[in-house]
């Protein structure tokens, strides 16, 4: 790590009667990510953690650290020699699951993919995707617009970005997207470990099929064509096949359900603040600003992990070599160190240094491509549904881990 | 005002150049064209500079005390 002060807590330390009290559990050595209590409390603990716990621990399985401050975590990000990919992202990952490159790595196998895939996703290339993605946007609003109503997630937010990805970037057929969202959401929420790994040996398996089939046809220099070219290991050898399907892998679970909930968080907010509504309908050019604002509180990634490859010190914490740590984005992006009134959502707050993009090497490669799928639904959905609110009587409905996704939003209007 | 931008931390995010396109150019690899160097910031774009240096998640840009 650089050599720069260990940031301190704002404020007194909690005592565990007074966490007890209030979230039902001793956060600073019992936390949980799967905790039911974290998803009702999301923002209050996040803020919690930011501001009086810089590093807690977890018991849960083999047990795992969460680094919280904006400092702490950008720093750790930043030192992937101390914090190491190689072993995974995910807390408690479940056994046999195969690695995903690039994500799951470190230089120099991360730096040869990414030099190649980069370019796939880059803010020009993304931008060519503009107009193929609102004419999307419109066909999905066309399909619900007349009935007055809509359940938001199922009938737009989990379809847009798939298409995106899909369609235009892997020109993969859009048909079978139900399974591969079922499968990235089961994956990652089910309470049962071994339901993970059967959702998630479904993925693998539909994208290899694919990826079988593009590597027997002539060659192409799109996005999978460079994935099948390839790229040469440090050691002189090609990148085994496996790796080459982990990465579709990777870009699928990276591509789909985590711009879903910027997108209905910020629909949400915009179905509930008519004020806020009415000010990006006569700022339009506001919207690309009100975007990031929208993803620093909106994080679809709560945390991911790294293996500490020595013994580290952080915020006072000493962490062993081997133990397994969470950067937690969502709560350095509420960091009252770096910003004015970080629970509060404002959508002329500029310059946002936010961290739902990650930081580092492994910083969120179609971040380009997310923030077009989200600009064009905003600007297309308050041009043609100017008015709308959550159906009376009616709630969102969260599901939060490592990642944190909504389930439902029901819209009328 | 100028800034100084720092020659290991950029990962291109690009967001330096989304806020400030006048200020900060992308090379080829789409990262910060004056990586580990100094950038002169005119006068009528102070602001987006400033932008477009608080948007950085690396922190890879800062400001050069005179």
């Amino acid at each position: 790590m650089k050599d720069e002060p260990i940031t301190l807590p704002l404020g007194e330390p909690p005592t565990k009667g007074q966490m007890i009290a209030r979230f039902g559990r001793d956060l600073v050595t019992d936390f949980d990510l799967d905790d039911p209590g974290f998803n009702d409390k999301f923002d209050e603990t996040l803020d919690f953690l930011v501001r009086k716990c810089p590093v807690v621990h977890s018991q849960v399985g083999r047990g795992y650290y969460l680094i919280n401050t904006q400092d702490d975590v950008r720093r750790s990000a930043q030192d992937w020699q101390t914090f190491s990919s190689a072993k995974g992202y995910m807390p408690n990952r479940p056994e046999g699951m195969p690695y995903l490159m690039p994500e799951e790595s470190d230089p120099p196998i991360h730096t040869e993919w990414r030099k190649v895939l980069n370019p796939h996703l880059s803010p020009k290339v993304s931008l060519s995707y503009e107009q193929p993605i609102r004419d999307d946007v419109n066909e999905l609003i066309d399909r619900f617009i007349n009935s007055g109503e809509c359940e938001f997630i199922g009938e737009f937010g989990a379809l847009l970005p798939g298409w995106a990805f899909f369609k235009n970037v892997l020109g993969l057929p859009i048909v079978d997207l139900a399974m591969l969202i079922e499968g990235v959401e089961e994956g990652t929420f089910s309470p049962d470990l071994g339901t993970r790994a059967r959702h998630f040996g479904n993925v693998f398996a539909y994208l290899e099929k694919h990826l079988r089939w593009r590597s027997e046809q002539s060659e192409r220099d799109d996005l999978i064509g460079t994935i099948l070219k390839g790229v040469t290991y440090d050691n002189g050898e090609p990148a085994p096949w496996e790796h080459m399907v982990s990465i579709l892998v990777d870009l699928t679970f990276g591509g789909i359900a985590t711009t879903t909930f910027v997108m209905a968080s910020a629909i949400h907010h915009l179905a509930t603040h008519p004020d806020q509504r009415q000010l990006l309908i006569d700022n339009p050019a506001m919207i690309d600003n009100a975007i990031e604002e929208y993803a620093r509180f909106f994080p679809p990634l709560v945390a991911l992990g790294r293996t500490c490859t020595r013994n580290v010190e952080i915020a006072g914490t000493e962490i062993r070599a081997g133990e397994f740590v969470m950067l937690t984005y969502a709560a350095a992006s509420r960091d009252p160190r770096h910003m004015e009134d970080p629970g509060k959502i404002d959508l002329t707050r500029t310059g946002i240094p936010h961290s739902t993009f990650g930081v580092g090497w492994h910083r969120c490669i179609g971040s380009n491509l997310a923030r077009i799928e989200l600009s064009t639904t905003i600007e297309e959905w308050l041009k043609r549904i100017p008015e709308f609110s959550v159906k009376p009587g009616t709630e969102p409905v969260y599901v939060t881990g490592y990642l944190r996704s909504m389930r439902k939003l029901e819209l009328v209007w | 005002m100028k800034m100084k931008i720092d020659e290991e931390l950029c990962t291109d995010h690009g967001r330096c150049a989304h806020f400030a396109p006048n200020v900060f150019r992308l090379d080829d690899d789409r990262y910060n064209a004056d990586r580990g160097g100094i950038v002169e910031i005119s006068a009528g774009e102070e602001k987006n500079a400033t932008m477009g240096l608080k948007s950085c998640p690396e922190r890879a840009i800062s400001i050069v005390e005179e």
